[in-house]
């Protein structure tokens, strides 16, 4: 332990840390655009600089090991004076196109500008233009105007991803970011440096222009790519910014997905297919119960369902992918114990896909593997039990195989397949209900209700109790 | 304690006596219906009332702000770059905007597909007028003119925004619009 004085408050420090680091934990406010706790220090937006006592100049405070007894001050005249000079020259170019920029509300440069920096610019000189809005990859688009050069997205692909993929190129005012030797940015971790960049020079095209972000509000979900079950944010309308003549659909609406920082598990990092979650949420959803093909009420379908159960011999049950513990142990209490059950895994990787790397993503792509293969082991579908009553709880199920028995099929997105089960029962999404996934290593995450259920989906905890008479 | 009020009225008798004075408004107000009564039977117009909607006034205050104007650029299209300015900070929650993107055009990125001011929320304070970095919105004095038996009905879209046209604002050429609603001399 190191102790130091940061503005007249004794902090302690560990051996090694920065008086950057130690400020931050100790709830000393220093601005920083370059230092990011997951990269290595790079030193070069000298926002951080500091005033210490026995040093001439100032010091960058990310770039400066503590040592014991050492002085600081972080908010003393000539260091303000310091923050105001260095962000005259960050802005020197920059567009200030905050109106237009998803960034803003969000954006580490606007903050400071408006905490640290003066209204005008000094400069009398047009502004240098860089390019604007190119297409960094399908997913990101790149303002050259708005960055400023902190290289955090370049140390990303070096240490994070291990792509090497961006680089700075040229010198002066005409230095930019770029991808590497013309090659394409195809990093399955790209879109992290869309939230890691502290300005808005790096933006998602899918999220574009979709909204601000301070009409949206973040919920904490669990990504259902893969095994490793990420945390992530959710974002969906805050309640007064609901819309009334665009379209009650957008209320409904994900907008975006981001990392939740859950350092036990994903760090403050995801995936591609993480951020992608609520593309795949949008996917074209059962809504109505369907007996033998005809629409019915949830009501209907839960006699249909029991009606089915009395009249079968031996029935059997295909357990789901995505379901949650919670769903799992009320299935194994309400009907586990009285049918046969099978495990399967719904998901599969896809073309195009990484299949399993030594970072995060998994190559068993299905959340609840590991629950399901706890409460029931692992046992596939066995045709020749010449089973009469098959419940498939999940996706992708081929119809064919199961041998000719009853079908009840539990599906939260529409069955691709052109026959119809015997009986369909729309059931809610992660998206709809709150519960926990444990991941492949047994480490429990947590997701909450991010919308309510449409009226004629149900829980499919709250089912199984009820099929059996 | 009884509150004293700065403006308690002083009652003579008369006042005091309370029925005169009924009697007195009421011959006040019996008067007034009766000329408006003789000159609408000598087919002549009575009192100042614009039977509206088939009619609407004109004597509006050059003050009044009533309508917004969506202003545009010299090639026509519109000005708003769908900041959002106007919609976060209006009090009532009455303009709704869904932003696209046009990077062909780098002097406009960004510009309104629908802008939508609901009316029967609207409560013309103006605050989106001085929110918009762009001069893009603007309030004339002329009311927005929504009758309507339902509230959804009461919604003004981009177009319609961007064709009405102002009549008392020099500062800034509008394209020539669609012809206004009659106007009635009262
Ligand atoms: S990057 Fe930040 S400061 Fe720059 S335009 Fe975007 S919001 Fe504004
Ligand atoms: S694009 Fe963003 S993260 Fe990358 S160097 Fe520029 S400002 Fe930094
Ligand atoms: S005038 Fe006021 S209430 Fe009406 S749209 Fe503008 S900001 Fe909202
Ligand atoms: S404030 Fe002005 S530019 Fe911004 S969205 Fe509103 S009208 Fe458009
Ligand atoms: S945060 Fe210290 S120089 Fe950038």
């Amino acid at each position: 332990m190191i102790e130091l004085k940061i503005d007249n408050q004794t902090v302690e420090a560990n051996e090694g840390e920065t008086v950057l680091q130690a400020a931050l934990r100790s709830g000393i406010e220093i601005p920083h655009f370059c230092y990011h706790p997951c990269l290595s220090v790079a030193g070069n937006c000298r926002i951080c600089l500091v005033k210490v006592d026995g040093r001439p100049k100032l010091v960058p405070s990310c770039n400066l090991p503590v040592a014991p007894g050492m002085t600081v001050e972080t908010d003393t005249e000539d260091v303000r004076a310091a923050r105001r000079a260095v962000m005259q020259f960050i802005t020197l170019n920059h567009p200030g196109d905050c109106g237009i920029c998803d960034k803003a509300g969000e954006c580490r440069l606007q903050d400071y500008h408006v905490r640290y920096g003066e209204e005008e610019s000094h400069s009398r000189e047009p502004k240098h233009h860089r390019p604007k809005f190119s297409d960094l990859s399908p997913r990101i688009v790149l303002d050259n105007e708005r960055c400023l050069l902190c290289s955090r997205c370049v140390r990303f692909t070096r240490e994070v991803s291990g792509s090497h993929q961006l680089g700075i190129v040229e010198r002066g005012s005409h230095a930019r970011v770029e991808r590497l030797e013309g090659r394409p940015f195809d990093d399955p971790y790209s879109d992290n440096v869309i939230g890691l960049c502290p300005t808005g020079a790096l933006l998602s095209r899918d999220f574009l222009y979709k909204s601000r972000v301070w009409y949206l509000e973040p919920v904490r979900s669990v990504c259902t790519g893969c095994a490793r079950c990420c945390s992530v944010n959710v974002w969906r309308r805050q309640r007064e910014w609901h819309v009334r003549a665009l379209g009650a659909e957008l209320n409904r609406a994900a907008y975006r997905v981001t990392p939740f920082e859950n350092p036990a598990i994903n760090g403050p990092w995801l995936c591609n297919k993480g951020f992608d979650l609520h593309r795949r949420m949008a996917r074209k959803r059962a809504l109505t119960p369907l007996i033998g093909g005809r629409e019915a009420t949830a009501e209907e379908a839960v006699q249909e369902a029991k009606r089915l159960f009395a009249a079968a011999g031996n029935p059997a049950v295909l357990a789901f992918a995505p379901a949650s513990n919670e769903e799992l142990a009320a299935f194994r209490d309400g009907l586990g114990r009285r049918v046969q059950v099978y495990t399967r895994e719904d998901y599969h990787t896809e073309p195009g896909e990484v299949a399993e790397d030594d970072f995060l993503i998994r190559g068993d792509k299905n959340p609840a593997s590991y629950s399901i293969r706890a409460l029931f082991g692992n046992r596939p579908y066995a045709p020749a039990a010449r089973h009469d009553l098959v419940v498939i709880w999940g996706e992708r199920v081929d119809y064919h195989a199961l041998g000719g028995a009853k079908l009840i099929h539990l599906a939260s997105f529409e069955p691709a397949g052109e026959t119809a089960a015997d009986l369909l029962i729309p059931v809610s999404t992660t998206f709809e209900r709150s519960g926990t996934f444990t991941n492949f290593e047994g480490k429990v995450n947590r997701f909450e209700k991010v919308f309510d259920k449409p009226a004629q989906v149900l829980h499919a905890g709250d089912l199984f109790g009820r099929l059996v008479p | 304690m009884k509150k004293e009020y700065w403006n308690k009225p002083a009652l003579g008798l008369r006042e005091r006596l309370y029925l005169l004075e009924v009697i007195r408004g009421l011959c006040i107000t019996g008067g007034v219906f009766l000329g408006n009564m003789w000159k609408w039977l000598t087919f002549r117009k009575g009192a100042l009332t614009a039977y509206y909607p088939e009619e609407i006034r004109s004597d509006y205050s050059p003050a009044n702000r009533g309508r917004h104007v969506l202003t545009r650029r010299e090639n026509g299209g519109v000005q708003c770059v769908s900041c959002n300015m106007c919609a976060t900070v209006c009090p009532a929650y009455a303009i709704e905007i869904l932003s696209a993107a046009d990077f062909d055009d780098p002097c406009h990125p960004k510009s309104p597909e629908r802008f939508e001011i609901d009316y029967s929320r609207c409560i013309f304070c103006g605050f989106c007028v001085e929110a918009c970095p762009e001069d893009a919105i603007r309030m004339v004095k002329e009311v927005p003119d929504f009758p309507g038996f339902d509230r959804d009905a009461m919604w003004a879209g981009r177009d319609l925004l961007m064709n009405w046209r102002p009549t008392g604002d020099p500062a800034k050429q509008y394209p020539a619009a669609s012809p206004s609603p009659v106007e009635v001399q009262p």
